[in-house]
Parts: C-alpha cells; sequence; structure tokens
C-alpha cells in the first residue's frame, strides 16, 4: 500500500519533468524568475525588512496586499465547488478538481507571502509555544489558511490517487471535505477581512462591508485565473474543457464584479458624503491628499480595468473566448490592485497621527513578489501537468505513462498550462 | 520530428541558461541598498535633565559662585524705595515682570539676605513659592498639589528623593514668563519622504477662517536657549 | 518506472548518453543557480543573529529566574562584545499597589523636543534610521484633528504664537489593541498598566503596528545602530537593552526608571514641567490631583483604548506670547522699554500688582 502510493509520488515527480518545449520554456522561466525571488529574499533576510519599501507609517505593503489577494484566490475555488457539489452540475465536476489544485497553489503563495513579511522568521517557531488564539485574529488566518490547504490536498490528493488507481472515489472519503471546504472558503476571506477591519485606529478599514467586498471581489478574480488557466489547459493539451465550464465562471464572474462594485459604491457614498475626518485615506486613494497622490493612478486604473471587463462580461462578445480571456484578465489586474494598492496601503496613509508617508515598493521587493508568484505558477503547473495523465487515464497504477507511446494527439503539450 | 528537435534543442540550453542566471545572481546581483541618514548629534547638554535654572541665591544665602551673602554689598549700597535703578552689580537682570517693576516688592529693603511679603514678614531665598503665591495664588494652589511644576527624583511622594523645584529653579524672578528656544531637530525616519506641508487652510466656509494662519515660521523674538542672565543660571 | 524523459524517436545508446548529459547539465545549472541565489545569505554572522541559546529561550513569563539570569548574562555579552560596554542589565517587575499614569500640560509644552531625544538616549534607540518613540506635534488653532498638525515643524523658536504642541507616545492603554492582536503573546500589558514587548520572542509580524491608534510602536527595519560611547548601560529586559532587528519596540514608561521609583527620562528633560507622572492609585499622588482637579481628556477616545496618558489645558496660551497683556500694560501706563516695562510716573503703592501681565 504505501509502497503503491511512493511509486505513484515518484512517476508524478518524473512526469512533472517531462514535457514540450513550450512546457520546458515556461518552467524555465518560472524558476529563473523564483530564483531571483529567493536571491531577493536572502537579501532581506540579511539585512532586515528595510530592503522594502515600508516604513513604521505604512507597516505592511506589498507582500500583505498579494497575501490578501491570493486568499482571495484560494477562497474562489468554491466557485467551481459550489456549482458542482450543491446544484449538481455533473458537466463541469471533472473541472472542480482544476479549482482545488488552484486553491492548493494560492494558499502556498498566500502563507509564504506571510512568511516574508516577517522580520523574525527565524522565530516562527513561537507560533507554536504561544499561540494567541483566539484572540488575535492572525492565529485565525494561520489556522483557516493551514486547513484550508489541507483540506484542498486531501481532496485533490485523494480524487486523483482514485484516478491513479482506477477506482471510483467513495464519497465518504471526500464529499464531507469538500462541503467543509465551501464553508472554509468563505471563512479564511471573512478571517481574512476581520484581520484588517477588526482595527479601531484604522478608519480606512474599520468598516462592516470589508468583508463582503473580499468575497465579492476574490469571487470575481478567482474565477477569472480559473478561465485563463482553463482556457490554457484545452488550447495545449487534449483535455477536453466543455463551454459550458467558461459560460458558467463568466456568469460568476459577473455577478461578483457586479456586487463588487455595489459594495464599493456604498463604501464610497458613505465616506465622502458624510465628508467626516475618517474620509482622508479614501480621499488619498482617489484624488490623493494634501499633494501627494501615489495612489491616485493605481486606483482608478483598477477600477476602470473592472468597469470595462464588466461591460464586456455583459455583452454577448464574451461568448468568444478572445474577448472572455480579455476580460478575465482585466479582472484579475483589476482586482489585484484593488486589493493591494487599494486596500491594504490607503489603510496606512494618513498614519494614525496624521502624517503622510507614501509607500512604493522597491525593486528588491518586487522580486520576492514575483518569485514567490513564479513559484506558486510552478507548483501549479505541476500539478496540473500530473493530474491531466491521471485524470484521462493515461497515468495509472497498471500503466505507467509515457509521452512517446500516447496517442497522436499533441497530449505531450499538456505541460504549460499556468496562468 | 520538429517538435522533438525544438525540445532536445530547449533541453540542452536550460543548463547554459541556468549557468548564466548563477553567474548573474553571484556576480551582478545589485546589493540591497537602504537610504539610511547620517546620525544627528545632540548635544547631551541639550536634553540633560533636572531643575531648569540655578537660583542665583543658593541655599546657604550666599551669592551662587561666591562665598557671600548678599548683605556683604548692600551694607554699602541701599536701595531707595521706588526706586528701580540698576547701579553697578545687577545691569544683567532684565526687569520683565508685568507691572512688578521694583526690586522691594519682593526684596526686603531691611535685610538683604531675605525676601519679603507685603505685609513685611520675611521670607528666605529658599521659599519662593510662599512669596511668589501672593500674587500667583491659582499657579500656587496647583504647585501645592504638584500640578504646576516640575518635580525630581520620585514620581512617589514617600521616597525621600523626591523633589518638587520651587518656583525660581524654573522661572527667573525677574523676568519669569519662559523665552522661546530654538527646537531640536524634528524626525527623520526611514525613507520618510519629503514632508514639507502645503500651508494650513482653514476652508471657506471654516468659522475659524479669520483666524488661520499662514504656515510662516515666526520670527523669533528673543532665540536664547536657556535663561543665563541671572548668576549661575544656564545651569540645567 | 518507464517513464522517458527524452522523446526516444531513436532509443539508441547516444542518445541516452546525450541525454544524460543534458539531463546533467540542466540539473548542475540550476544547483548552481540556486547556490548563488542564496550567496547573500553568506554575510550573515550566525553566532550573532541566531546562538542556540536564543533559538531555545523562554517566552517571559515562562522563564524561571535561572532560566531570566541565564538570558540577562547572554544580554549583557552579546552587548559588550557589539559595543564594548559592560552594561548591568536587570529584570524590572512591576511593584504591587502600582499603576501609572501619565499626565501632559499642553499649555506648559512649547514644543522643544528635549523630551523626545532625552529618550533616544535614555532608551538606547537606534540613532540611525532614527527610532523615536515620541512625536511633536504642532498643532495649528482650532482643532484637535492630528492630521492638521504638523510633525516636521522647523522654526527657529518655538513656541509659535498660533499653535500649540502636543506630544504623543505609547498611551499604555488600559484596553490595548496591540496586545489583542499579537499572534504570539510577545507583548501584554503589565500589572502596572505598562505594556512590555519581549523583544526576544516577537516574531515581527508587525501586526500591532498596524492595530495602534496612536503609532507608538516602531519596527527595527535594519540592525540597530547607537554609537558606543552613548550606549545607556542602565538596561532592563523588557526596557532598553539594544533592541535585535526585525522586532518592534516602543515607550514603555522607562520602565527600568520608573519601577525602581525614579521619573521617567522625557519628565525629567522637559524644561517647563509640562510632564507629569505618577500612581494613579496612590490618590495624593500629582497624577491623582490632576486627574482630579484639570479637565483632562484622552487622545481618540472613540476607539476605546482607555489610555493611561491624559491631557490639558489650564491656560490660554504661553503667556511670553500673550499679546493681551501688551494691550492691559499700555492701557496702564506703563511704557515698554528694553526687554521690560517702565511704570508710570509717579510712584505706585506696594501691594498693588495683582494682574499677572508680562509682557
Amino acid at each position: 500500500m504505501i509502497r503503491e502510493y511512493l511509486t505513484f509520488l515518484y512517476r508524478c515527480f518524473r512526469l512533472s519533468f517531462v514535457g514540450t518545449a513550450g512546457y520546458y520554456v515556461w518552467m524555465f522561466a518560472l524558476s529563473v524568475v523564483a530564483l531571483l525571488g529567493l536571491n531577493a529574499y536572502c537579501k532581506q533576510f540579511v539585512h532586515g525588512m528595510g530592503v522594502t519599501g515600508m516604513t513604521d507609517h505604512v507597516s505592511w505593503g506589498l507582500y500583505i496586499a498579494n497575501f490578501a489577494f491570493f486568499v482571495g484566490m484560494a477562497a474562489a475555488a468554491a466557485t467551481l465547488v459550489i456549482p458542482v457539489y450543491i446544484y449538481r452540475n455533473r458537466e463541469l465536476s471533472h473541472l472542480v478538481i482544476f479549482a482545488q489544485l488552484l486553491a492548493v497553489a494560492t494558499i502556498i503563495m498566500s502563507l509564504l507571502f506571510v512568511v516574508v513579511d516577517l522580520g523574525r522568521p527565524d522565530r516562527f517557531h513561537h507560533m507554536m509555544l504561544r499561540f494567541n488564539f483566539p484572540i488575535s485574529m492572525l492565529t485565525w488566518d494561520v489556522i483557516s489558511l493551514n486547513g484550508y490547504l489541507l483540506l484542498n490536498l486531501h481532496i485533490c490528493g485523494y480524487l486523483i490517487y482514485a484516478a491513479y488507481r482506477r477506482r471510483e472515489p467513495t464519497k465518504l472519503f471526500y464529499i464531507p471535505f469538500v462541503m467543509i471546504a465551501i464553508l472554509w472558503a468563505f471563512s479564511t476571506q471573512l478571517v481574512e477581512a476581520f484581520l484588517y477591519c477588526g482595527l479601531g485606529g484604522r478608519p480606512f478599514w474599520n468598516s462592516a462591508v470589508i468583508a463582503p467586498r473580499l468575497v465579492a471581489s476574490a469571487f470575481a478574480a478567482g474565477p477569472s485565473i480559473l478561465i485563463i488557466a482553463l482556457h490554457v489547459i484545452s488550447a495545449t493539451t487534449d483535455y477536453h474543457v466543455p463551454e459550458k465550464a467558461f459560460l458558467t465562471l463568466r456568469n460568476i464572474v459577473r455577478l461578483a464584479m457586479a456586487a463588487s462594485f455595489f459594495l464599493l459604491m456604498s463604501e464610497l457614498f458613505t465616506e465622502f458624503y458624510t465628508d467626516s475626518a475618517h474620509v482622508a485615506s479614501a480621499r488619498y486613494l482617489f484624488m490623493g491628499l494634501d499633494g501627494r497622490h501615489g495612489l491616485v493612478a493605481w486606483i482608478w486604473t483598477a477600477l476602470s480595468l473592472n468597469a470595462i471587463g464588466l461591460v464586456i462580461l455583459f455583452t454577448p462578445a464574451s461568448k468568444s473566448r478572445g474577448f472572455l480571456i480579455a476580460a478575465a484578465a482585466m479582472m484579475i489586474v483589476g482586482v489585484w490592485i484593488e486589493k493591494g494598492m487599494g486596500l491594504v496601503i490607503p489603510a496606512f496613509i494618513p498614519s494614525p497621527l496624521g502624517e503622510i508617508v507614501e509607500y512604493t515598493p522597491t525593486p528588491n521587493e518586487w522580486l520576492v513578489t514575483a518569485g514567490i508568484m513564479a513559484f506558486g505558477f510552478l507548483v501549479f503547473t505541476i500539478l496540473v501537468r500530473v493530474t491531466i495523465p491521471v485524470l484521462s487515464g493515461k497515468l495509472a497504477f497498471d500503466r505507467p505513462y509515457d509521452p512517446t507511446r500516447a496517442d497522436a494527439t499533441p497530449a505531450t503539450n499538456s505541460g504549460a498550462a499556468g496562468a | 520530428m520538429r517538435r522533438a528537435a525544438r525540445t532536445s534543442l530547449v533541453l540542452w540550453l536550460i543548463g547554459p541558461a541556468f549557468l548564466g542566471v548563477a553567474a548573474y545572481l553571484a556576480l551582478a546581483s545589485p546589493p540591497a541598498s537602504i537610504p539610511i541618514d547620517q546620525m544627528k548629534i545632540i548635544p547631551r547638554d541639550a536634553i540633560k535633565g533636572g531643575a531648569w535654572r540655578v537660583a542665583k541665591v543658593d541655599a546657604a544665602g550666599l551669592v551662587a559662585g561666591s562665598d557671600r551673602p548678599c548683605s556683604e554689598c548692600h551694607k554699602l549700597f541701599t536701595t531707595p524705595p521706588g526706586e528701580n535703578k540698576a547701579l553697578v552689580q545687577h545691569k544683567d537682570i532684565v526687569m520683565n515682570h508685568g507691572m512688578n517693576t521694583r526690586c522691594l516688592n519682593c526684596h526686603d529693603g531691611d535685610d538683604r539676605d531675605a525676601l519679603v511679603l507685603h505685609d513685611g514678614t520675611r521670607v528666605a531665598f529658599t521659599d519662593t513659592p510662599r512669596l511668589c503665591s501672593q500674587c500667583h495664588g491659582t499657579v500656587y494652589r496647583d504647585w501645592q498639589l504638584g500640578t504646576h511644576g516640575k518635580t525630581l527624583g520620585s514620581w512617589d511622594a514617600k521616597d525621600e528623593k523626591h523633589r518638587r523645584l520651587t518656583c525660581n529653579e524654573c522661572h527667573e524672578p525677574h523676568s519669569p514668563a519662559y523665552r522661546p528656544m530654538p527646537p531640536l531637530p524634528g524626525p527623520g525616519t526611514l525613507r520618510m519622504g519629503d514632508q514639507s506641508r502645503p500651508a494650513e487652510a482653514h476652508g471657506k466656509r471654516s468659522p475659524l477662517r479669520q483666524w488661520s494662519t499662514p504656515h510662516t515660521p515666526a520670527a523669533p523674538e528673543q532665540p536664547a536657549e536657556k535663561s543665563t542672565e541671572s548668576g549661575g543660571g544656564g545651569a540645567s | 518506472m518507464s517513464i522517458r524523459i527524452h522523446e526516444g524517436n531513436s532509443a539508441g545508446v547516444d542518445v541516452t548518453r546525450r541525454s544524460f548529459l543534458r539531463t546533467g547539465a540542466a540539473v548542475a545549472g540550476g544547483m548552481a543557480a540556486l547556490a548563488a541565489a542564496l550567496s547573500p545569505l553568506k554575510e550573515l554572522n550566525p553566532e550573532e543573529e541566531f546562538s542556540l541559546e536564543k533559538f531555545i529561550q523562554k517566552h517571559y513569563k515562562e522563564m524561571t529566574p535561572d532560566d531570566m539570569k541565564v538570558a540577562l548574562e547572554r544580554i549583557a555579552g552579546d552587548v559588550e562584545r557589539r559595543y564594548n560596554v559592560r552594561p548591568d542589565v536587570r529584570d524590572f517587575r512591576p511593584r504591587a499597589g502600582v499603576e501609572f499614569v501619565y499626565a501632559l500640560n499642553l499649555s506648559r509644552c512649547i514644543g522643544c523636543r528635549k523630551c523626545v531625544h532625552a529618550c533616544v538616549a535614555e532608551n538606547n534607540q537606534s540613532r540611525a534610521p532614527e527610532i523615536q518613540y515620541i512625536r511633536v506635534i504642532e498643532m495649528p488653532r482650532g482643532t484637535m484633528d492630528l492630521e492638521k498638525g504638523n510633525h516636521h515643524y522647523d522654526r527657529p523658536s518655538v513656541p509659535d504664537a498660533d499653535h500649540f504642541y502636543m506630544p504623543v507616545q505609547c498611551h499604555q492603554c488600559a484596553n490595548p489593541p496591540c496586545v489583542k492582536v499579537c499572534p504570539v503573546e510577545a507583548t501584554w500589558q503589565d500589572d502596572d498598566g505598562i505594556t512590555v514587548i519581549d523583544y526576544d520572542w516577537c516574531i515581527g509580524c508587525r501586526y500591532c503596528e498596524a492595530a495602534c491608534p496612536y503609532w507608538a510602536r516602531r519596527f527595527n527595519f535594519v540592525k540597530p545602530e547607537i554609537p558606543d560611547a552613548d550606549i545607556n548601560k542602565d538596561m532592563g529586559y523588557l526596557s532598553n537593552r539594544p533592541r535585535p532587528k526585525g522586532v518592534v519596540e516602543k515607550c514603555h514608561f522607562c520602565l527600568h526608571r520608573t519601577r525602581e521609583g525614579r521619573q521617567p527620562a522625557c519628565l525629567e528633560a522637559c524644561p517647563t514641567g509640562a510632564r507629569k507622572f505618577g500612581n494613579v492609585l496612590d490618590p495624593k499622588s500629582e497624577v491623582s490631583q490632576i486627574l482630579k482637579t484639570k479637565r483632562v481628556f484622552v487622545l481618540k477616545e472613540e476607539v476605546g483604548t482607555l489610555p493611561r496618558f491624559f491631557y490639558y489645558f489650564d491656560e490660554r496660551y504661553p503667556r511670553s506670547l500673550d499679546p493681551e497683556a501688551k494691550e492691559i500694560a499700555l492701557s496702564l501706563g506703563y511704557a515698554p522699554s528694553a526687554g521690560g516695562w517702565t511704570p508710570p510716573p509717579g510712584e505706585a503703592p506696594r501691594g498693588t500688582n495683582h494682574g499677572e501681565v508680562t509682557r
């Protein structure tokens, strides 16, 4: 049994190094970016967080912004799981696994973003020794992320291994976990939002609408990444992705983005119509404050991208793949900016004592960020790379997969699947 | 197969390409740069704790820095009541105590080693609160409660080191108001950026607009760091 | 395991060898790149940064007296190695029956920033980059909105007649948000009300920094730099011992002084007596009297943090700058003279000087 499983892992490991020229180029490029990021992180580790653009004024920056974004991406796996397991949409059932693999990769990214944000990563074990649970929301976050990672690893691992064994998966072994994972996905977003909105000293965050906003924007950007990932999978492998999948995702994205805009408008009205002192951060974000405009271009870019994407999605044009991909890309970039530059950073400007210190990420910080993203995509690519042959029955316990013996279709292309 | 050849070529290139990356990282990767400002040197004297000034007459009744009491000289020089002239010795004294402009309002004309209350009671130089309380009643009340003035040694009144400073350990009696002083340098934190601010403006509708001030630094009236004109003053 | 890592169009020995070489080159290249990526780590000084002793050191509250002795000895050794000064590091515990409170008289504060720099000197704060626990904010008339204040005022002299000055430091809240959010309990409120930090336990997540409404916390973005000659040798474990890089620090009411009965350094340096410190549980203490007799307020009361740091005004504005006083003096016939006032002709009777008229 154990031997069997180790063989499975070994085969997966070997398989992840096999592919076409495109696969190798893609994997090499990701490795290089990941290495550059590792190098940048080593510099940060040696010299301190001073190599980032963060300050005592803006004490969280690009890392936590990306953390917030990728936690949302992970939660968005639920957007495919819900139609399948709650609404019994059988056509999409075999695509769920990709959403869950995406969740695995994005949680790994989120956790890495937290780790690189720590001033003393060497003391990480203090978490185990004195865990301020349930008082600190950060401890909730640690539990929610790791729990979600384990849930998804279990579900994916079980389903893939069952396919590898050519066995019908036993429902009892995964359906309960899928249901828990759905609730858990929402809770990760909730905990993530509570991390920010529980702070009375930061009026910009101290708003009950933060949690629904995070869910809405995550459920717009997450399925958008899935749209692109599924498109790449269907374009580069022989794996069949039904058109229905794209249409379902398109629906989810446009509803989520519409909800996101609605919530944003509610927030903006409250802030600007009231026109109290609390509006300072929002004013800085959207209009600039005291002659400082660092985030204005970012946020308007984000909102324009999201708005254009939303318009495209509501027109029939988006049934064509090209427009759909373009709209999805706009959603991803828009939400990425909105969560990072739009949600995390402005809360620090002005500082609680009224100083305006702007934040610009340093090149080193960008490199670390890019490195983590590259590593995450690397993980996702490998996961997809080994999953597709297993699901399509080309790799099984009784059939070691040999790309050369595969059918005439360009099955060996299955690699280049990262978003 | 062209595909195979292409894949093979890519695989051949990966090794050297990785070596190229290694070379870049080892040799050309830019070092971490952190814009750390130069240290500001703050003179220790400027932040020394303690009493703000040293009274001109010490606890023993001697003129600070000498071994003689006031009466040594004032045996010869008397001060007519009404007069307020600095003759030889006290040219350094600047009288700026409101309408209290006469020496003998506070100094005892008969016993130059003592101060005097309005009713003629003599008071030691060390007991300035009693003297000053005649006019500054509310301040005296606050001082008694400990809410005005400075306390050194200990915050705990039961501690023997607890010492409440008297009026003239902070105020120069002849010119008691604090003089403006140059501030020590402002903060300069990491990556603080430009912190110059636009002029303070109360909006058009602000009821405060007529009192809003242009953000121009006021010219110093008397840019003196500490009151030094009286005797041993200046020590802190 | 018959997964082949080549296309195998001609599965000859030659191809296998070539494929082996190819793979070997890729793996070697990858390893070289990995090693090169990790190369900045060789600048680390592992002895200084990560000793086993530090790694296994317990949380402050779990340390036995013996553990503490070992830790203090290690800290003293570290300081001596780094700054060539043998410090006296001690562990100061709160006194029973004491709850510290700070009160600051805004009518007296002139904004000279002596407290700021006295604090830096006392608490071994980093000089480059600068870490300061106290911020003095120059506030314009008619507002308590800190966003209208200026931290960076640079005048030839202070105070300025049109501003008041508001120093802000850690408020030692009775309901501290920073303590709530810390994931590892590296910061907590002691019995005397001081919120302390175990610098050897903090993981540097800066959540407390985000949570503090008073911007009281500072993070060591780099290794703090202090000239050897400026080290204050009188050190406390929870207070002013030199901090490592990557941890958070803040004002601790000079606990290494105040738990011994002394006054905080900022108070001692204040030239005007604007700063008042003491035990609020003692009804006769100066701070109790202030809370009782002055109209005190706290900053940002609406955030519910219950600060132990109170502000009050007890006068109009600095008397030295009082323009009305001049008018009164003129109306009474006094004539301005060099540095003072010349009384009107004719002798004024004794005992009529009731007004507190200054220039």
